[in-house]
């Protein structure tokens, strides 16, 4: 469904931020992509949606494809009418207008009807925003907005969601609810899912096949079951030691301590 | 008495056309985030355009609004096409200074084609005089208060209701995540200066209507300046109001005070007005959320 081959990222044309990063998502499926900050995840989103542009990044090598799509030929709002929608980091709801102004935004390229049905079916999804649709946007707790943000992305009736760390500062409680709700979209839906996360042992649990990216490159690949068998991945990113125990990081050796993937 | 409400309204008249104006120069500011020093001269070339039209094609008034809108939007899309269009993606200051060259071009540009001289706008509107109370006002000042009330009112109904209105706000909120809701991001500035166009060119008509078109009409834009400030860029509707505000002080600070304060009544205005209120009267605060 989306395959990207060999795709590298500059910003300014200098700072390189995703070199030669290889990713396929097949119909159906929920794709988790992990890594720490600044591993070049959020930005690889950005290029498949094409809005690099406003902060002066680029795709300089590589192919986007979507189905038969040529992605970096086609603009943003194309990309949107052709089934990719994006729920951007930290939410950005458009902050003074109310929630339900929000949603409608989400379904810009449908027609009145579509977007009356769709409204009923975010609103029984998450039926708090039904309770808060006059609510101003920016006034809404987190857990609030992530769900908003999702909600508006379902507006546009996606056939790929690309979630960018829907658990970013939220409550455990409201991270499980969001995840189900991620899944039974994915489930009941048949909604493939690009899903970033920092959080890899919540999203690995989700997920079919998973991503490592470190410094804007793919270290490990593979289905989630598989990498999160990983020894390395358990240490470096669910936090078990070999032993399966917790492990106190005073104790740990320096070099290892230092380990990465590349170095 | 009946000289404080004549002033009063008088300066509702004038102010109409300067809250009109400032709504045009709120409708870009809020949607691109830039200042256009050109508004006036765009308003300039529509009221020039549009007397042409009515001299040579005699259209009646009622044919005449609608030619006019028209007209109107085509010189915003196409002065956004040729002028901003190539500028995306640069500096704000230096759109701002494209502005100021617009400006300059434009006026001399209706000079070169209409040439220096005034000449009355003869589709007026009928009905001479008339006498509301104490207050007498001509038809064509009538005219522009009604202008004003109409083009506020589908103002605040295109940004309310429609859905390229709230498209336009949304915009104007957060360029990006515009972008993955599918809207064309350049069509919205598009029709921003198409619609900045259409509504300063009204209150341009309407101006010189009243007046006459004359090549230093221009200037009713800097005055709609402080208007535009007073309500909070940002805010249409607040700008509109500022410029109803901003026409009266300038008509009460001439009629008692003097012959020299209408010009600058307004600025002395805006700068007590900012120091209390930074972002204007009616202008968005920054949302915070802690």
């Amino acid at each position: 469904m989306l395959r990207l081959t060999n795709v590298q990222i500059m910003y300014d044309r200098s700072i390189e931020a995703v070199r030669d990063v290889s990713l396929n998502v097949e119909p159906g499926s929920i794709v988790a992509l992990l890594g720490s900050n600044g591993a070049g995840k959020s930005t690889l989103l950005k290029a498949i949606s094409n809005v690099l542009y406003p902060e002066e990044g680029e795709v300089i090598n590589g192919t986007l494809a979507f189905e038969d799509a040529d992605l970096k030929r086609i603009a943003a709002d194309e990309i949107v009418r052709r089934g990719i929608v994006h729920v951007p980091e930290g939410r950005r709801l458009f902050p003074l207008m109310s929630v339900e102004e929000n949603l409608s935004m989400g379904a810009f390229l449908k027609t009145q009807a579509q977007m009356k049905a769709d409204l009923e079916r975010v609103y029984t999804l998450f039926p708090r925003l039904k309770e808060r649709r006059n609510a101003v946007a920016g006034y809404l707790s987190g857990g609030e907005q992530q769900m908003a943000a999702i909600g508006r992305a379902l507006m546009a009736e996606p056939r790929l969601l690309m979630l960018d760390e829907p658990s970013l500062g939220l409550a455990p409680q409201i991270i499980d609810q969001i995840f189900e709700t991620i899944v039974a979209l994915n489930k009941e839906g048949r909604m493939s899912i690009l899903l970033v996360e920092q959080n890899a042992s919540l999203a690995l649990d989700v997920a079919d096949y998973g991503y490592i990216m470190e410094n804007g490159r793919v270290v490990l690949d593979g289905p989630a079951r598989d990498i999160a068998g990983n020894d390395d991945v358990k240490e470096f990113y669910l936090g078990f030691g070999e032993s399966g125990s917790r492990k106190n990081y005073r104790e740990v050796k320096h070099y290892k301590r230092r380990k990465r993937w590349l170095s | 008495m009946d000289l404080f409400l004549n002033l009063v309204a008088s300066g509702l008249v004038i102010g109409s056309i300067y809250g009109i104006i400032a709504i045009a120069f709120a409708i870009i500011f809020k949607t691109t985030g830039v200042l256009n020093f050109a508004q006036g001269e765009v308003m300039m070339l529509v009221a020039y355009t549009s007397w042409s039209l009515a001299t040579s094609l005699a259209l009646p008034f009622w044919l005449l609004v609608p030619v006019t809108i028209l007209a109107a939007a085509l010189i915003g899309v196409v002065i956004e096409f040729v002028f901003i269009r190539p500028m995306s993606g640069q500096p704000v200051f230096s759109i701002v200074m494209v502005t100021i060259g617009l400006a300059i071009t434009l006026r001399s540009l209706i000079i070169m084609i209409w040439g220096p001289d005034a000449a009355p706008f003869d589709a007026s509107v009928e009905g001479g005089l008339i006498e509301i109370g104490p207050v007498v006002l001509f038809s064509e000042q009538l005219f522009a208060l009604l202008l004003f009330c109409a083009v506020s009112a589908a103002v605040y109904l295109f940004f309310r209701f429609t859905r390229i209105g709230i498209a336009m706000r949304a915009t104007a909120m957060d360029e990006t995540s515009a972008l993955l809701m599918g809207v064309d991001v350049r069509r919205i500035s598009s029709l921003a200066w198409a619609i900045a166009a259409v509504v300063s060119g009204l209150a341009g008509v309407a101006f010189a209507v009243m007046f006459a078109r004359a090549p230093d009409m221009w200037f009713q834009g800097l005055q709609s300046f402080p208007a535009a400030i007073l309500g909070g860029l940002d805010s249409p509707l607040g700008s509109g109001a500022g410029g109803l505000i901003i026409g009266v002080i300038a008509a009460l600070s001439e009629g008692y005070i003097g012959h020299g304060l209408k010009e600058i009544s307004g600025f002395i205005v805006i700068i007590i007005v900012l120091m209390i209120r930074p972002y204007g009267l009616f202008g968005e605060k920054e949302l915070e959320r802690v």
